[in-house]
């Protein structure tokens, strides 16, 4: 996958050039946490297609996970007189700094996926429900894995809301089952090279695990081939969350157990066409719109795909 | 003696330091399950703020459920038609919420739940009555009565349904499982989801809120 991410990534760079907008439209910017995983280059992507769609010139940032980059790259977006911004945030606390300055300059902000821990910064706020989802996640855990066992918990980034959205529905249901023993929880920054890397390290101090549960698709990914690499593949149950292609392929393989799906494509579409409207002087936007996050397993996967669902409108 | 000297402002700055770190330290250690912003929201209080939505908007509510056979025929005769008359939805998804009631005759006692027939006319209705475990969202959800734009964050929002399913686990599910036998007849309100209309609604399976256990 990850010359297929480069190469994703090199088609980024080149984002704004050959884009159908008219010259001297109304520029939108894309701010996207981290286009080091397959989801969210998805989100950035479609947030774009669907700005030029509406008549923008659309252009992808990419903050590298990195809040000093990102506000960087408001800095640029102020400066460079942009109209709006669909913003995917690398910190739920120090992203708001950034969303307030853009307000402050007249610069409206529609939050994708993330939350900011700030209901009067942005325009609006399109998240994904993951404690929900998570918690769908769990129940499916408990029938799959059983009522006892031992599993590891890979996290994701610990200062994100999402994180502990996720870590808390799951341990809502799971911790509701005392024969379900969490031996590890460790944060693997929502990266599959690092979550191969842990779970690999992991695995030498518990080698008799039954599952391992991820806050998102790129660790289940991690995950699963440090579990080849080990032969463990077959006797652990790994749990991811997203709803990206290759894990809901692996799912359908039945490789992986379950995932949570998001709809990336649908957050990133509505952002954009909330920014279009108010750009057109709507001002009347729910501060937040959850979506929500559906178990794919392998009796409904036949569903889904392309990050979404088969049959949607 | 100038290197006494030295040494004593030298010991006193260390002292100093010492002393401002020991109030103000560089960084903390803290355990990962405290770390991040999930520790934020220690002011919001769910367990008060359920009470009174218990007993002041939800039991009140309750007067308002739709009819849960009438609502199964509904959804399979228009699924939108009955999502926009009954149903809610926070945000956007594909699962609905509904409160419904109705009164049906205990068939068989499962594992975690009461199986109830309902007889509408010519038309049996299958509900199943939640007895284990409650996870979710479908009574925050099934009421319409919550709006997560009135809430500073998500986990204040998703901390209500935890408190919600508790209270329901205490209160109400151990009567049920006390009094329910199969053959008596049982009134129930309460809330359920709708997915898939072709698999979520035989059984419609149901989280109760109240339950009248009527005597065979």
């Amino acid at each position: 996958v990850t010359p297929l991410v480069l190469l994703l990534l090199t088609v980024l760079a080149g984002c704004g050039s050959g884009s159908p907008a008219k010259q001297g439209a109304p520029k939108i910017a894309v701010i996207i946490s981290t286009l080091n995983n397959p989801w969210f280059i998805v989100l950035g992507n479609t947030a774009k297609e669907d700005a030029t769609r509406l008549g923008y010139d659309a252009v992808i940032f990419d903050s590298q996970n990195d809040p000093a980059k990102e506000a960087a790259h408001f800095d640029n977006v102020i400066a460079s007189g942009y109209a709006a911004v669909l913003f995917n945030p690398t910190d739920a606390d120090g992203s708001v700094a950034n969303v307030r300055r853009a307000k402050q300059a007249g610069i409206p902000v529609f939050c994708m996926d993330r939350e900011i821990n700030a209901t009067d910064a942005a325009v609006s706020q399109i998240l994904s429900d993951n404690y929900s989802g998570c918690v769908a996640l769990g129940q499916y855990f408990v029938k799959q894995v059983g009522e006892t066992g031992k599993y590891v918990e890979l996290l994701g980034l610990v200062g994100d809301n999402n994180t502990w959205n996720r870590s808390k529905g799951f341990h809502s249901v799971v911790d509701r089952y005392p024969g379900l023993k969490m031996v590890a929880q460790q944060s693997a920054d929502f990266d599959r090279a690092k979550a191969l890397e842990v779970l690999e390290a992991l695995l030498q101090g518990n080698p008799a695990i039954d599952a391992v549960f991820c806050g998102n698709d790129a660790m289940a990914m991690g995950a699963y081939q440090a579990l080849v690499a080990a032969g463990k593949e077959k006797q652990v149950k790994v749990f991811g969350f997203d709803g990206a292609d290759d894990v809901v392929k692996l799912i359908a393989e039945a490789k992986i157990e379950a995932t949570g799906m998001q709809f990336p494509k649908l957050m990133a579409r509505t952002a954009a066409e909330s920014a279009a409207k108010y750009l057109k002087g709507e001002r009347d936007f729910p501060q937040k719109t959850p979506v929500a996050v559906e178990l794919v397993h392998r009796g409904n996967v036949n569903k889904y795909g392309d990050y979404g669902r088969k049959d949607a409108k | 003696m100038r290197g006494l000297r030295r040494l004593i402002i030298g010991a006193t700055i260390a002292a100093g330091i010492a002393v401002l770190l020991y109030f103000v330290p560089l960084f903390h250690i803290v355990p990962l399950n405290q770390a991040g912003p999930h520790a934020a929201n220690a002011t919001f209080d769910p367990v008060s703020f359920v009470d009174k939505f218990w007993t002041e908007r939800l039991i009140p509510a309750a007067s308002k459920a739709v009819d849960a056979a009438q609502l199964v025929a509904a959804v399979q005769q228009d699924p939108e038609a009955a999502r926009q008359a009954h149903g809610h939805s926070v945000g956007l998804g594909s699962t609905y919420c509904y409160l419904v009631s109705g009164t049906g005759r205990v068939v068989s006692l499962e594992k975690d739940s009461v199986r109830l027939s309902l007889l509408v006319g010519k038309r049996q209705v299958q509900v199943l009555l939640q007895t284990g475990n409650i996870f979710g969202n479908v009574v925050r959800d099934g009421t319409g009565l919550l709006n997560v734009n009135s809430f500073a964050n998500s986990q204040d929002f998703n901390a209500l349904s935890a408190e919600i399913n508790r209270r329901i686990e205490q209160q109400v599910l151990p009567q049920l499982r006390k009094r329910a036998v199969v053959g008596v007849s049982i009134h129930f309100v309460g809330c359920t989801e709708i997915t898939e209309e072709d698999s979520d609604l035989q059984p419609l399976r149901v989280v109760p809120l109240l339950v009248e256990v009527q005597a065979p």
